[in-house]
């Protein structure tokens, strides 16, 4: 492929799809462009229609929103992401690290009206159903994911939940720890979630809607400020809880603890 | 002292079995209100008087009037100091602030 080519490649969006949300990326730089692919190579799309996602090189300079700005607006590190209903723009994008982030922001804006929200969660699926378990940094995901046959890791660091085809469903992310890239974009539906706690002894423990609701809110990824916007997640929170059951898993270092999870 | 106190309209609130979970979005912080706090703050609609909040909490929980006013002048000082209630009914907590 000649040097015209790969330019005129780098002009075409990137489309992909994470949990049912399509999206096309357009990445005019090839580097970040060819990095994008890699990434999300298990995730991309063949259709076109996704919601813009539009990278701008430039730091916008008042990406800072006003108080009454109907539309959104975050601000991460030297890069910034502004979302209207037509689509999206992320500005100051120089890695992929931050085209990760900006992506993972809009996706829980993008999912919120259509219930559904990023965990920090591991997920693994065993007899057709998707175990979740959360919990913030050094909980445990990892291991439990490492501990976990491979080919069954939906992803270990970033659960994507929704309800979608009359049930929730975990869906596969390429939000991985360490920055791996890897995942698969299947989903299941879930079985159960899971709140790590290292332990001496395996053992699983019911939590009730209160607590399961003080567990998850630390662990949902959620960067929106407006108060309604809160009001909308903690009612997708209260009916994820309704409908899902919800556990506090003590457990060792060692894969006995699927004994007492899929008994 | 407001008066009659008055929930912030800038947090997000439900109540789950009997106790209130409280989002701040300006700070991105949680907050939990156990039983009484939760009557409190259902009652904290800028209507009701603290002597009627008071009321209110002294008949459910069959205690004195006297300690139940003392209560909620101190969960009024907490919440207030939190910005989860409003100070006046003209000062509200500005996002981001």
């Amino acid at each position: 492929m000649g040097p015209q080519a790969s330019a005129q490649d780098s002009l075409r969006p990137l489309h992909i799809s994470i949990g049912r949300v399509p999206i096309s990326l357009s990445i005019p730089t090839p580097n970040l462009r060819e990095k994008a692919l890699t990434r999300y190579r298990e995730f991309t799309a063949d259709s076109e229609g996704g919601f813009p996602v539009v990278l701008r090189s430039d730091a916008q300079s008042d990406a800072r929103p006003a108080r009454n700005d109907p539309n959104f607006c975050y601000v991460l590190d030297d890069a910034s992401l502004r979302l209207d209903s037509s689509g999206a723009e992320f500005h100051g994008v120089r890695h992929e690290y931050a085209l990760d982030s900006l992506i993972r922001i809009l996706l829980t804006m993008v999912l919120l009206p259509q219930r559904g929200f990023l965990l920090h969660a591991a997920t693994v699926v065993r007899d057709g159903r998707a175990y979740v378990f959360m919990g913030r940094s050094g909980a445990g995901k990892s291991t439990v994911a490492s501990l976990s046959p491979a080919g069954t890791v939906l992803t270990d660091e970033i659960s994507l939940l929704r309800f979608s085809d009359d049930c929730w469903q975990a869906y596969g992310t390429p939000f991985w720890g360490e920055f791996r890239a890897a995942g698969q974009n299947e989903h299941y539906p879930i079985a159960g979630v899971y709140t790590l706690v290292q332990s001496t002894q395996d053992r699983v423990e019911g939590l009730t809607t209160k607590e399961m609701i003080r567990a998850l809110l630390p662990c949902v990824l959620f960067f929106n400020s407006k108060v309604e916007s809160n009001e909308d997640l903690l009612r997708l929170l209260l009916g994820f809880v309704e409908q899902v059951p919800c556990h506090l898993l003590h457990f060792r270092r060692n894969d006995g603890f699927w004994k007492v999870v899929a008994a | 002292m407001n008066p009659f106190p008055e929930r912030n309209p800038r947090v997000a609130w439900r109540e789950i079995d009997g106790e209130t979970v409280i989002i701040s979005p300006a700070d991105s912080q949680v907050h939990e209100l156990n039983e009484t706090a939760s009557l409190m703050w259902a009652n904290a609609d800028g209507k009701h008087s603290v002597d009627e909040i008071a009321g209110v909490i002294a008949a459910r929980y069959e205690v004195e009037l006297r300690e139940a006013k003392a209560d909620v002048d101190e969960l009024i000082e907490v919440l207030s100091a939190k910005g989860l209630l409003q100070a006046s009914k003209s000062a509200e907590v500005p996002v981001g602030a």
